[in-house]
């Protein structure tokens, strides 16, 4: 997968091409508008990230080029501005997400992947955990064939959050801030996963040990598969 | 008020004097008579002479010879017997002499006679009184009204009217007094400067705010990138966790400041329509877990029927999260939360009541303040922004909030939804 990542902040793009590198996609980095609109031009590209605060270029008139010679392309916009109006704009424009700053790597990727997801139909959405059969499409939770009724949307949200992100520790702010990222409240240091996951626990012990959930000490939690 | 009350005085003052000043020219023409025909026409055989109104007794004159060898001129109140009749004189007395003889000259006039003209006097004088009062109110009515109509306009609309922080373009009153459009453009220009601050604090908020979101975005990333190396050892992580809480509670008051303030710059719309109910069963649907901990129990009684209109939802429902988060924050374990509405006199009430710690009288008024925080053992997870969204955002709807307390036994937050901003659908 080829990305184009447009950012005039070096730090944060610098950032950007480690995590997407390690992730196995391919990185083009650009700091300025002028350089990104030459490469829109000239090559394809599977995902572009358009910062729209560059000091060259208004960000929407690349998102418009970017639509123009890179149809196939998936263009997630990033910003600080995360005034209503650049959205709506922004999503016109034929944006497929819209990530505002400050925002966690592992939030970009797991929009990434529910852009292709949704851009080729990818439907591997059925995911075995043990003796648990996870359908991430309808959002089910099944255990030999019996669905598990008892787990709630939340609940399911971390699950999936957890699964997407599968064999890496995800930490209770990484987690929080993906259930509760939309809302703006008083705290910032959120001890509910634990009650979340304990409740997860609870729910599936009933019917056999969910060993795949593991609590790294100290950390977070991580969904183990080996495969 | 002082001059209606001296009024009988001084009418009795002046009707006095009157009555002096009549006396002593009843003695002057008397002493004219006596000195023509001479005062043996009157004195015969040392026999006094006497005078007076026969029927009605209201005045007398009467001339003696004066047995007492002294000086007499006074005039006092005096009474006399007349006919077996004891009646109350104003009485001059004067002696003179005329050859050898000390004679004594004494002219009456009877004190309810000169009552009599006096209450006439005095109820005229009144009239007058009252008259001019009353000419008085009339005329402070039409300056009110008339002539000072502007200033009231003034005081009106720019003074008690007027919004903060909200912007409003100048319309002039309407006076042809030049002061008073002195005074008009005066305010103007001063509610002008208090604006421009208003705009400038939220414009520097709103950028800083912005100008933070890019730095916590690397700082972010980075630590997010160093979880993912493997070279690293746990404790480090731990230490890396650390920073990504402290990370995240710069983000959580950055973003709540730019809430607040893109809330106030009127940022956003109004267009949403949602049933309150489904909203604040969607807001406990979000918080639930939070209640578990202290195995609080929350009641929702809110009408089924109560539509939102011209909202935002984004909004709404992070003000009801808030106030929810709050009432279980401060609430005690095994405490209580009712969520209830109801209609008072045409309003949309919506109460959301805790039993937890309270909040003393003292501390009210500043509860919605910016970064105040008075629990010190709960400072670990809050930073005193939750309220104030509340308020900004209550504010934006124009939605009025009352809050109850009593330490210790808790606290009640009261919505009071403008009239058009909730329907009934049945």
């Amino acid at each position: 997968m080829n990305v184009l990542i447009v950012e005039d902040e070096k730090a944060l793009t610098n950032e950007l091409e480690i995590f997407l590198s390690n992730s196995n996609y391919i990185c083009d980095v650009c700091f300025d508008g002028t350089s990104a609109s030459e490469k829109i031009a000239t090559n394809l590209y599977d995902f572009i990230l358009i910062d729209l605060g560059l000091p060259d270029y208004d960000g929407l008139d690349l998102l418009k080029e970017a639509k123009k010679y890179n149809p196939e392309a998936a263009c997630i916009i990033l910003t600080a501005r995360a005034e209503v109006n650049d959205r709506i704009k922004g999503l016109d424009l034929g944006a497929d997400d819209y990530l505002p700053k400050p925002f966690s790597l592992l939030e970009l990727q797991s929009r990434m992947q529910a852009i292709m997801r949704r851009k080729f139909g990818l439907k591997q959405s059925v995911v075995m955990l043990g003796d648990f059969i996870i359908d991430l499409t309808n959002r089910t939770i099944a255990h030999n064939n019996t669905p598990i009724g008892t787990i709630t949307k939340k609940e399911f949200d971390l699950i999936a959050y957890m699964l997407l992100h599968k064999n890496r520790t995800l930490t209770r702010s990484q987690l929080s801030e993906h259930i509760w990222g939309s809302i703006v409240n008083d705290d910032y240091d959120s001890n509910y996963i634990d009650a979340h996951i304990k409740n997860i626990r609870k729910k599936l012990n009933t019917y056999s040990a969910p060993d795949w959930l593991e609590t790294v000490r100290g950390l977070g939690y991580r969904i183990n598969i080996n495969s | 008020m002082l001059f209606v009350l001296l009024l009988p005085t001084l009418i009795k003052d002046i009707n006095r004097s009157y009555t002096d000043n009549w006396l002593k020219r009843q003695q002057e023409k008397v002493l004219k008579i006596v000195s023509g025909p001479g005062i043996n026409n009157y004195i015969q055989n040392g026999e006094g002479y006497g005078s007076y109104n026969a029927l009605l007794k209201e005045e007398y004159v009467s001339l003696d010879v004066d047995s007492l060898n002294e000086n007499i001129d006074t005039i006092v109140n005096e009474n006399r017997l007349v006919e077996g009749d004891t009646i109350q004189y104003r009485i001059l007395s004067h002696n003179f002499k005329v050859g050898k003889q000390n004679y004594i000259l004494e002219i009456g006039k009877s004190v309810d006679t000169i009552n009599e003209t006096a209450t006439p006097l005095q109820n005229i004088a009144l009239e007058i009184l009252l008259g001019m009062i009353l000419l008085t109110i009339l005329a402070d009515q039409v300056y009110s009204t008339y002539v000072l109509r502007p200033l009231g306009l003034i005081i009106k609309t720019k003074l008690i009217g007027h919004k903060f922080p909200h912007h409003t373009p100048y319309k002039k009153v309407k006076t042809s007094t030049t002061d008073f459009e002195y005074l008009d453009i005066s305010i103007h220009k001063m509610i002008q400067t208090i604006e421009n601050t208003f705009q400038k604090e939220r414009e520097f908020i709103s950028n800083a705010s912005h100008e933070l979101m890019t730095p916590i975005s690397i700082l972010q990333s980075k630590i997010e990138n160093m979880f993912e190396e493997e070279d690293i050892p746990d404790e480090t992580k731990v230490r890396l966790l650390e920073m990504q809480k402290i990370l995240n509670r710069l983000k959580s008051i950055t973003k709540t400041l730019l809430l607040i303030s893109q809330i106030e710059n009127e940022q956003f719309l109004k267009e949403d329509s949602i049933s309150l109910s489904e909203l604040i069963h969607e807001v406990y649907e979000e918080i639930s877990i939070r209640l578990q901990e202290k195995e609080i129990s929350c009641v929702i009684d809110v009408p089924a029927e109560w539509q939102l209109n011209h909202v935002n939802k984004f909004l709404l429902f992070n003000l009801f999260f808030n106030l929810i988060n709050n009432a279980i924050k401060y609430n005690k374990e095994h405490g209580e939360i009712k969520i209830t509405g109801h209609t008072d006199n045409k309003f949309f009430l919506i109460a959301v009541a805790d039993t937890g710690i309270g909040i003393s009288a003292e501390r009210i008024p500043h509860i919605f303040n910016r970064f105040k925080k008075f629990t010190q053992s709960l400072q670990q997870d809050s930073f005193g922004l939750g309220l104030p969204i509340v308020k900004s955002i209550a504010d934006f709807h124009q939605i009025r909030i009352e809050v109850a307390s009593e330490p210790e036994v808790g606290t009640t937050f009261k919505l009071i939804f403008p009239v058009d901003l909730i329907t009934t659908q049945s």
